[in-house]
């Protein structure tokens, strides 16, 4: 899962330059880097461009025609034959399904652990932290083949929701190490206050640490719900059934199967992207304000 | 509703009472996760780790046999592909952190300072990660077909003909093929973390730096860098785990070909395991790079909580 | 208060997580409406619209038949195909049919580890000990019992594109290997790829290197190193196979193939770029649906010099594991009876397996194939299916070695002996 380290939000705003007091000469730099800047861009985006190009074109076209001539008909039947060939409804469904259980079940879970490791500093508790980082940082394929062996002892195989189980044990660790500073952070007073009013302990983390958490859990709903729709090599081991696939699976399986329907795969490849991409522009002021600020302190 | 208690070492809230019962009492917050973790992450690897000792098929049907050491003996010195995937590994987390990480810097550097469509540059360069790994390496193996592909293809349009490969089908290009396409991928997440960085880089500094006489890049080396510094420990360590992660990419553009000169840890763990039904050696090759990432994650961790001592 | 707050939520959470788990747990994970049975077949996708085709008819025969079934067919490639039915072994999760190659490396695999039921009682009710020719039925004995009940008989050989042959100057199809060697060297000098293959999956050049064995070392030494009774790295046979497979690799093999699937590599037949094309009887079909004129192709067998033709069989396999092996039983009686056999010969091979039915005449391809079959007095099956897993995995190895360099031709047999001394 992609990881980013987060405190309360603190400078903000970007390097700005003092109040001019004398008029500058034409800021040559300025417009080479832009210019630079530009073309990188459109190298950067040139890959979305030809795989949208080739979405809407029939198979001679793309056999014939040059690669960045526009295609003669738009083959718009190409998306309706992906949806069938790839079978995205279900695929679609069974990514939503878990990804809308697993992203606020394990926020709720991690924020839980990170709250008791910061604020009840029972011994030991960095030591336990420690561990949750690092499993956090392993990679996944060396507990695959155990972890299917567990999955089918209990049954789980092949099941999305039995897929939740170990994405939540993958996800958690990273986000509790994230939020543990945050949770940190509160000052005491807050919580001496709070029980001063009577709060119980649970009050004070789901009335008051919850919500002034709300910046980070926010970041990391996104970031969790793009890594949840996108987990590939877990879900590849643990679902057979092709009715069970998720999204991932989906595409592999896209790939390898229909090698020769490039029209009908980069239409799927688009397809199968939009829920995630309607995430992140939802959520990408948060990446725009540069409400991650700092990435330094666990 | 228990009462404020004073101890020798007050603390507030949560943290009162005897550190024994702080403990019972953090329990039903910490349990979900802790046995989340245990049972599903923490076991299988460590399961992994003891099936290495082991030789087994794979199917439920038939039990794991005792060997040894053999596994290990036989991975080192019977295994070649074992050595290209663990070169490779290292191939690709060296490259890692010269060729993206310098890139994500620049990136981050330019785009700091204000300018028209600052937010457009930064959400295109950011925007292949939202892509799924899997999904890259699909769209990345379609733009190096060798016939149809968007790089041949404008090659041969400029002329430029000889310069047209089998990007994915020539052993010795092959790995670096599928890291350009990581590259492309990347950039924009350490991108990110350079430009949180850089919000940290007081602006007083900077101004006092320039009232100075101090040039750009000047300011650059003696204000904004040892302010990025903890970032930038971030962005390597998290650059080198990545690498060590290497699988989607991998798997979607080449399954570890031509003849497994693409072959990486993570991908030949799983190899081994799952496609030759050879889970001890799979196990044997998990094992090493288990090791291999702790080596680069406990220090790190380490280091990074000592510096959060109260 | 703080307790009983506490309380609340640890039991709400280990609700959602029962709740979880209990949904989890379904047999084999595909939802069942009420009243209908569900049978899952589990096939390897095909390249060609006629054998889609004869799957369909079948499929829709059947379920008009029973209405009380629906039948779910799941297509993957050849290698996921494989590795999917690996990993169900033992689980819930699998099909209740699977279509596989026999041969004791692969459909044996999954007899030894108890995915395949024996058919015995079935083959009794349905009296298929009657239905089948010699071969096919051979091809399910051969564990003991009867595992799987025949599907295909499929034979190997060189396909060839009429037009280029007159290119390049060939007038007779090349019947002894020199012809051969002769024959690929004027295609190159005529400018024409001789040959296609797709190197990503080992299993298509293998078919190169078994023919260039079969050649070098004749029958019976051939036969000898599959069963362990010859050494690998004693026959010299062996050595000469490998320096012509680098031959092969470095001349007369398609740019790139290394990097491309088989089916990618067909392309290149379909489009003229490639002169020939080491494929089977499945093939006819692909060839006529991919727009090539089939009075321009022809096919003759692999020169080895010996009687032998490459072929094999395939059977569809019940799952050890299903809760449904009656109707599963009923479903393969109806797929191999002579009136749904007669309607998709032709589809997935030349000749049925079944014994009452005549071979296909809609491909006229599948005629080329009866002097092919006629002029041989034995078969060899290909290695993936004659060696356990292990070794074909290594078998692989060291013929993607020998083809990128990494290993000398007169080294491979020693790296093969070695790995079948340590086993």
């Amino acid at each position: 899962m992609t990881q980013i380290a987060i405190t309360p939000p603190g400078r903000a705003g970007s390097t700005s330059g003092f109040p001019r007091r004398r008029k500058k000469p034409r800021d040559y730099v300025g417009i080479g880097l832009w210019v630079a800047l530009l073309i990188s861009a459109v190298a950067w985006f040139v890959p979305f461009a030809f795989m949208f190009l080739t979405s809407v074109k029939s198979k001679a076209d793309i056999n014939q025609l040059p690669v960045w001539s526009l295609p003669t008909t738009w083959e718009w039947s190409n998306f309706v034959g992906a949806v069938e060939t790839g079978n995205l409804w279900v695929t679609a469904g069974n990514s939503l399904v878990v990804s809308l259980i697993k992203v606020p079940l394990g926020l709720l879970i991690a924020a839980a652990a990170a709250f008791a490791l910061a604020r009840f500093r029972f011994r030991r508790h960095r030591l336990l932290l420690g561990l949750f980082a690092v499993g956090s940082m392993v990679p996944v394929q060396i507990a695959l083949g155990p972890l299917f062996n567990t999955m089918l002892s209990l049954n789980l195989l092949d099941s999305k929701f039995g897929l939740i189980l170990p994405y939540l044990a993958f996800g958690v660790p990273y986000q509790i190490f994230m939020m543990y500073g945050f949770f940190r952070a509160i000052p005491d007073e807050l919580e001496e206050s709070s029980a001063i009013d009577g709060a119980s302990t649970f009050r004070f983390f789901w009335q008051i640490c919850l919500p002034l958490a709300k910046p980070a859990l926010a970041a990391l709903f996104i970031l969790d719900f793009v890594a949840t729709w996108n987990e590939y090599a877990i879900a590849a081991t643990l679902l057979q059934n092709q009715s069970n696939w998720t999204i991932p699976v989906a595409v592999q399986g896209f790939n390898t199967q229909y090698t020769t329907d490039y029209g009908g795969l980069n239409a799927f490849i688009i397809m199968s992207a939009v829920p995630v991409l309607i995430v992140y522009l939802m959520f990408q002021r948060y990446f725009a304000q540069g409400a991650f600020s700092g990435a330094v302190k666990g | 509703m228990a009462p404020i208690q004073s101890l020798a070492r007050t603390a507030p809230g949560a943290a009162r009472g005897p550190r024994r019962r702080r403990f019972v009492r953090a329990l039903p917050y910490l349990a979900p996760a802790a046995l989340l973790y245990a049972y599903f992450l923490a076991y299988p690897m460590i399961d992994a780790v003891r099936l290495s000792f082991f030789e087994w098929s794979g199917f439920r049907t038939e039990s794991p046999a005792f060997v040894g050491l053999e596994n290990y003996v036989r991975i080192l010195t019977k295994d070649p592909v074992f050595w290209t995937a663990l070169t490779n590994s290292v191939i690709w987390v060296v490259l890692s952190l010269v060729v993206p990480m310098m890139i994500s810097l620049l990136l981050a550097l330019a785009l700091n300072r204000r300018m028209i469509g600052r937010n457009l540059f930064r959400s295109v360069f950011y925007m292949p990660a939202v892509f799924a790994s899997i999904t890259v390496a699909s769209i990345w193996r379609w733009i190096y077909n060798p016939t149809l592909g968007l790089l041949n293809e404008t090659l041969r349009t400029v002329g430029l003909e000889d310069w047209a490969q089998q990007w994915l089908g020539n052993p010795d290009i092959a790995l670096y093929s599928i890291f350009a396409a990581s590259v492309w991928q990347g950039v924009g997440f350490g991108m990110i973390l350079f430009l949180a960085g850089l919000q940290q880089v007081p602006p007083e500094q900077v101004d006092a730096a320039r009232v100075d006489g101090a040039g750009g890049w000047q300011v650059f080396r003696h204000v904004s860098m040892p302010a990025l510094k903890p970032t930038t420990v971030v962005v390597i360590i998290l650059t080198m785990i990545n690498s060590l992660k290497v699988f989607d990419l991998v798997v979607g553009m080449t399954g570890g070909g031509p003849a497994q000169s693409t072959q990486v840890l993570a991908l030949w763990t799983y190899t081994q395991s799952f496609s030759n039904h050879n889970f001890g050696q799979g196990s044997a090759v998990a094992t090493v790079l288990l090791v291999i990432s702790l080596f680069l994650v406990v220090p790190y961790l380490m280091w990074s909580m000592r510096s959060d001592k109260e | 208060m703080v307790t009983r707050r506490i309380k609340v939520k640890a039991v709400g959470v280990i609700a959602a997580l029962g709740i979880l788990t209990a949904c989890g747990t379904s047999p084999d994970g595909v939802p069942e409406g009420k009243g209908t049975t569900q049978l899952v077949v589990w096939m390897p996708a095909s390249d060609s619209e006629a054998q889609e085709a004869a799957v369909d008819t079948m499929v829709n025969g059947f379920e008009k038949a029973n209405p009380d079934v629906t039948v779910t067919v799941e297509e993957r490639q050849t290698d996921p195909h494989k590795q999917a039915l690996r990993q169900i072994v033992g689980t819930d999760s699998g099909p209740d049919i699977y279509w596989y190659w026999e041969g004791l490396g692969l459909g044996g695999e999954l007899v030894d580890v108890g995915l395949s039921q024996d058919l015995t009682e079935y083959y009794d009710e349905y009296g298929w000990a009657d239905r089948f020719t010699n071969p096919a039925l051979a091809g399910v004995t051969q564990y003991g019992g009867y595992h799987g009940v025949p599907f295909g008989q499929q034979a190997m050989a060189l396909y060839y594109n009429k037009d280029l042959f007159a290119q390049a100057g060939i007038s007779a199809e090349p019947t002894t290997y020199d012809e051969l060697i002769a024959a690929n060297d004027k295609l190159v000098a005529a400018g024409i790829t001789p040959i296609e293959f797709g190197g990503t999956v080992n299993w298509h050049i293998m078919r190169l290197l078994d023919s260039l064995l079969e050649t070098e070392c004749g029958a019976e030494t051939n036969t000898a190193l599959a069963t362990g009774k010859a050494s690998w790295a004693e026959e010299p046979c062996v050595d000469a196979a490998y320096t012509e497979l680098a031959t092969w690799g470095e001349k007369y093999l398609n740019d790139g193939y290394f990097g491309m699937s088989n089916s990618d590599s067909s392309q290149l037949f379909f489009s003229g770029d490639a002169a020939m094309a080491f494929e089977g009887t499945w093939f006819d079909a692909e060839v006529t649906d991919s727009g090539l004129d089939p009075e321009n192709v022809g096919i003759f067998a692999f020169p080895t010099g010996s009687d032998r033709l490459s072929a094999f069989g395939e059977a569809l396999y019940i799952n050890a594991a299903s809760e449904k092996k009656d109707v599963a039983a009923k479903f393969l009686d109806f797929v191999t009876s002579d009136d749904i056999q007669a309607e998709t010969v032709g589809s997935s091979g030349a000749i049925s397996v079944n014994k009452n039915v005549e071979p296909g005449t809609e491909n006229p391809l599948n005629q080329l194939w009866s002097p092919i079959f006629g002029g041989a007095s034995g078969v060899y099956g290909p290695s993936d299916q004659n060696l356990p897993l292990d070794l074909t995995t290594e078998y692989w190895r060291v013929q993607n070695s020998v083809l990128t360099g990494d290993i000398a031709p007169d080294k491979a047999g020693d790296a093969m002996q070695e790995f079948v001394d340590n086993q």
